[in-house]
């Protein structure tokens, strides 16, 4: 499961019930799962707050595969609420919610995954239903996270050409020939070839074909 | 739509109305005024133009009567002349004669006989009066008379002379008239007779013979001028007439001039009487008018109070309606109207109110008479049932009270109606909530346990569930035999010290609930089974309405009484019902009706059967088994406890709940039956013998004892 590039991944737990904490983070341990527990909605919140104002950005947060697990009926801010600020903060992608839901909250747990949470488990859970979809939730995660990275390295790489290396870039992609980009540039075709150069050096590719594939999003 | 009662006047909208068709009132009365003034005038000008004209006539009469006298004076004058002895008789004798004659006649002053050369040949003077002739000689003033006696001469006629003036000697005269008669034999003129008269003289005679005496006569030349006076200087000037006497030669004009003074007002009786009767008028105009005043003041005042009245039975909610001492409506308001939804016609013409119940019309009839006949007249109040036009019953109170005319004799009722349908309205929708309230109330305490619980028990379980997986997969991982490492043997008795904790955790739980269920057991009572179903009856109802169900009580007649728990069985009679409710929306068929039958019967002396049977589609076999499982259910939105929770309470009171298929002739399933038994008071005889028995098994030994 373990990503290298990524880090070790990580499960939220939230939960106001501490045995329950205790025992699902000894259950994720039993299959090598590192967890983290929070008494309330509130504390978690209080966490996310602590880690954007680290300096480290909201964007880069999770670096690594992360999953919340969260207690649809809590005191104070209820799962549902504390849902609702995840998704605010654009993290649904990153880290995936699974609520655990007490007999009766069903219909609850089933709007919230219409909402976008990635699942609901039943208390009381048995055998490793729970962890398993622990795992594809943090799978997803790190998907998520590969493509943000890769998207945020293209856009990296995107700008450090020039602005006339990005029209060169345009026109290739758009398929037009050395002389008529030369023509459509006012410059000569020795200089489109230079500029063609220096694209496909900076961007790593080898060919329009390369570049294309780079391009889409 | 409003019906006054009759003699009582309509209070129409221009009686009302301030504004007032034609000229200002205030016009009329001047009007008036004017037209009395005038009026009074033109008789007081007609009454003194009567007075002044009859006087003017009189004058008229009394001077054709005195020309008339005067003529006639002149003719007898002339005849008497005429007669005198002619020339031929001796002079002694015509003077005898004419002494004679002028005595008889004063107003002649001279009577003279002349030859035909006009030389006087006799005369004689008047002896009445001072001779004519004394301060100027005759001759000298026969100027007059010559021409006259020419005159008569060519006309072969007696002639007569202008007047003239003959001076006397006291600076006095008088006016003179000279007669003059031809002598003739045939047709040669022998002489002349003159014969002078004096004009006052002559009016003197006329003033003493003519019908009314004393007038003030005058006269004059033809051309106005004075010639003599009568006697009588009496006139007052205003009123004369004159007439032209012509005579022979000359013309007189004799004028008579009434004593009578211009009319006045004051003096005179009549005028004085006309103006009276005026001033009396114009008091009985005024009397009048204020009379007038009044009474429009008076009417103002009656219009509007009745106006007021009229508003005020507008703007009325309540419905009133005035009938006679034969029932008859008389009046009815529009809030009535209204209320019935009948026009005010429709209600006053019938002599059985349309707003009659058909069904109750004869008892109301009969109740009507029973009034009649007792003539109450005591206020009285009572509620019934009347009927819209469009058929809707509806139930009204009926404030009614005797109604007396204006003398004060009993004249009918008049009835105050009061509309209860939206009363009724309000009480049943607060009911319902009330209702609906407490349904709510106890289906959230069940469901709110039900969520409580479970939630505490999960929490356990999940720690439970989660330690139990977690050492199974580590013991997975772990090789058999091999030797295990203090860390992990820690972390093993970690999982397996939590999970019995946990375990003991739910046990608590569990524990908790059921002491909870034998508190209850204390609340039980005796409760009569009527008083159960009533008790959930209106909520039962409440949900029937919605799917259209009809609810059927079947309650064998003197049933004992249940020992229950009151709240706990009729959260067993609701769930049973609701369930039938729900089963029977779920199935659309429209060939069956709905209907739920609640029914209970003493199946034994101990027990009592009650019965829930809907028509709804039955329970097959599937679900049949799974019925009572706790959580199971076939309804979205079911939580799954309600079979079950009913069951162990029932159970917990020593009874039993099943069901049953219903099944028609056909023996198609066609509907369902849950029943449950309770069970019964036990009655004193029961008591006894119970105790009875009780006590019998203490004591055998005893009694064996005795016996052996």
């Amino acid at each position: 499961m373990t990503t290298p590039e990524l880090g070790l991944p990580m499960v939220y737990l939230v939960d106001d019930e501490q045995v329950v904490r205790q025992g699902v983070a000894w259950l994720l341990r039993s299959r090598r799962l590192l967890s983290d527990g929070f008494d309330s909605g509130e504390a978690f919140e209080t966490a996310l707050e602590q880690r954007a104002a680290s300096g480290m950005g909201r964007d880069d947060w999770p670096d690594s595969p992360s999953c919340l697990v969260l207690d649809l009926r809590m005191g104070g801010m209820s799962g549902l609420a504390l849902f609702e600020r995840v998704i605010a903060r654009g993290l649904l992608e990153t880290l995936p919610v699974i609520f655990l839901t007490g007999h009766g909250d069903v219909p609850t747990a089933v709007a919230a995954v219409k909402r976008g949470a990635f699942d609901f488990v039943e208390k009381p859970f048995s055998n490793n239903a729970l962890v398993d979809r622990v795992e594809q939730a943090l799978a997803r995660s790190a998907a998520a996270l590969l493509k943000r990275r890769e998207l945020s390295a293209r856009q990296r790489r995107l700008e450090q050409l020039s602005k006339r290396e990005r029209e060169v870039m345009e026109l290739v992609a758009s398929g037009m020939s050395n002389k008529a980009m030369a023509e459509t540039l006012q410059v000569s075709v020795r200089t489109i070839e230079v500029h063609r150069a220096s694209v496909y050096e900076k961007l790593g590719v080898q060919s329009a074909v390369e570049l294309l594939n780079v391009l889409r999003p | 739509m409003n019906r006054m009662p009759p003699g009582m006047p309509a209070p129409s909208s221009p009686a009302i109305a301030p504004v007032r068709e034609g000229p200002p009132r205030w016009f009329l009365w001047v009007a008036l005024v004017i037209l009395l003034v005038a009026v009074q005038a033109l008789l007081l000008g007609l009454t003194l133009h009567y007075r002044s004209s009859k006087a003017q006539e009189e004058v008229e009469a009394g001077v054709l009567a005195s020309a008339e006298e005067l003529r006639k004076m002149l003719g007898a004058d002339l005849r008497r002349v005429l007669n005198l002895p002619g020339r031929e008789a001796a002079p002694p004798l015509w003077r005898e004669r004419a002494q004679v004659l002028l005595i008889e006649r004063p107003e002649l002053l001279r009577l003279e006989r002349r030859d035909t050369a006009f030389a006087l040949t006799h005369a004689m003077d008047t002896p009445t009066r001072s001779p004519p002739f004394a301060r100027i000689p005759r001759a000298e003033a026969q100027l007059e008379t010559e021409l006259a006696c020419r005159a008569a001469e060519r006309r072969s006629e007696p002639s007569y002379s202008r007047s003239f003036f003959v001076p006397h000697a006291d600076g006095g005269g008088v006016e003179v008239l000279d007669l003059c008669i031809a002598e003739r034999i045939g047709e040669r003129v022998t002489g002349y007779v003159v014969a002078t008269y004096g004009l006052p003289a002559l009016l003197d005679q006329l003033s003493a013979s003519a019908p009314p005496p004393g007038l003030d006569f005058a006269m004059l030349e033809p051309d106005g001028t004075m010639l003599a006076h009568g006697p009588q200087r009496s006139g007052a000037g205003v009123f004369r007439a004159s007439r032209l006497i012509d005579l022979p030669g000359t013309a007189i004009q004799l004028q008579l001039n009434s004593p009578a003074a211009r009319p006045s007002l004051v003096p005179d009786l009549v005028t004085t009487m006309v103006v009276g009767l005026s001033l009396t008028l114009f008091g009985v105009v005024v009397l009048l008018a204020r009379d007038v005043r009044r009474r429009a003041r008076a009417e103002s005042e009656l219009a509007e109070s009745l106006a007021f009245r009229k508003a005020m039975e507008d703007s009325l909610v309540t419905g009133l309606r005035a009938r006679d001492l034969e029932a008859r409506t008389t009046y009815v308001n529009p809030a009535f109207c209204a209320m019935v939804g009948f026009e005010a016609d429709e209600l006053l013409s019938p002599a059985r109110p349309p707003y009659w119940p058909a069904e109750l019309a004869d008892e109301y009839q009969r109740r009507q008479e029973e009034r009649l006949a007792s003539g109450a007249q005591t206020r009285d109040a009572f509620e019934t049932t009347f009927v819209r036009k469009n058929g809707e019953r509806f139930p009204a109170m009926v404030f009614e009270s005797a109604l007396r005319d204006a003398s004060g004799a009993h004249a009918g009722w008049m009835s105050a109606i009061v509309d209860l349908s939206a009363q009724r309205r309000v009480e049943e929708v607060a009911r319902q909530q009330q209702d609906r309230l407490q349904a709510t109330a106890r289906l959230a305490t069940i469901g709110e346990m039900a969520s409580l619980v479970s939630h505490e028990l999960n929490q356990p379980l999940s720690a439970i569930a989660a330690y139990a997986t977690g050492t199974l997969n580590v013991m997975d991982a772990h090789t058999p035999g091999a030797p295990l490492d203090a860390e992990l043997w820690g972390s093993l008795h970690v999982a397996a010290r939590q999970i019995a904790q946990q375990s003991e955790r739910a046990g608590r739980v569990i524990k908790s609930v059921h002491d909870f269920v034998r508190r209850r057991e204390s609340a039980r009572e005796p409760v009569p089974v009527a008083e159960l179903v009533e008790a959930v009856l209106p909520l039962v109802r409440l949900q029937a309405r919605k799917s259209d169900t009809a609810i059927e009580l079947d309650l064998e007649p003197g049933l004992r009484k249940v020992v229950c728990d009151r709240a706990m069985v009729e959260q067993v009679l609701l769930n049973l019902t609701r369930n039938g409710i729900q089963a029977m929306q779920g199935s659309p068929r429209d060939d069956r009706r709905r209907v739920l039958v609640l029914r209970a019967r003493a199946s034994t002396p101990q027990w009592v059967l009650l019965s829930v049977f809907d028509t709804g589609p039955g329970v097959d076999a599937e679900v049949a088994r799974k019925l009572f499982t706790p959580f199971f259910t076939t309804r979205s939105e079911g939580m799954g406890l309600g079979l079950s929770v009913c069951r162990t309470i029932v159970e917990q009171h020593g009874g039993a709940l099943d069901f049953e298929n219903v099944r028609d002739a056909a023996d198609a399933v066609c509907g369902v039956a849950f029943r449950f038994t309770l069970p019964a008071e036990r009655g004193r005889l029961a008591a006894t013998r119970d105790a009875i028995d009780a006590e019998i098994d203490t004591q055998p030994p005893a009694t064996l004892a005795n016996e052996g």
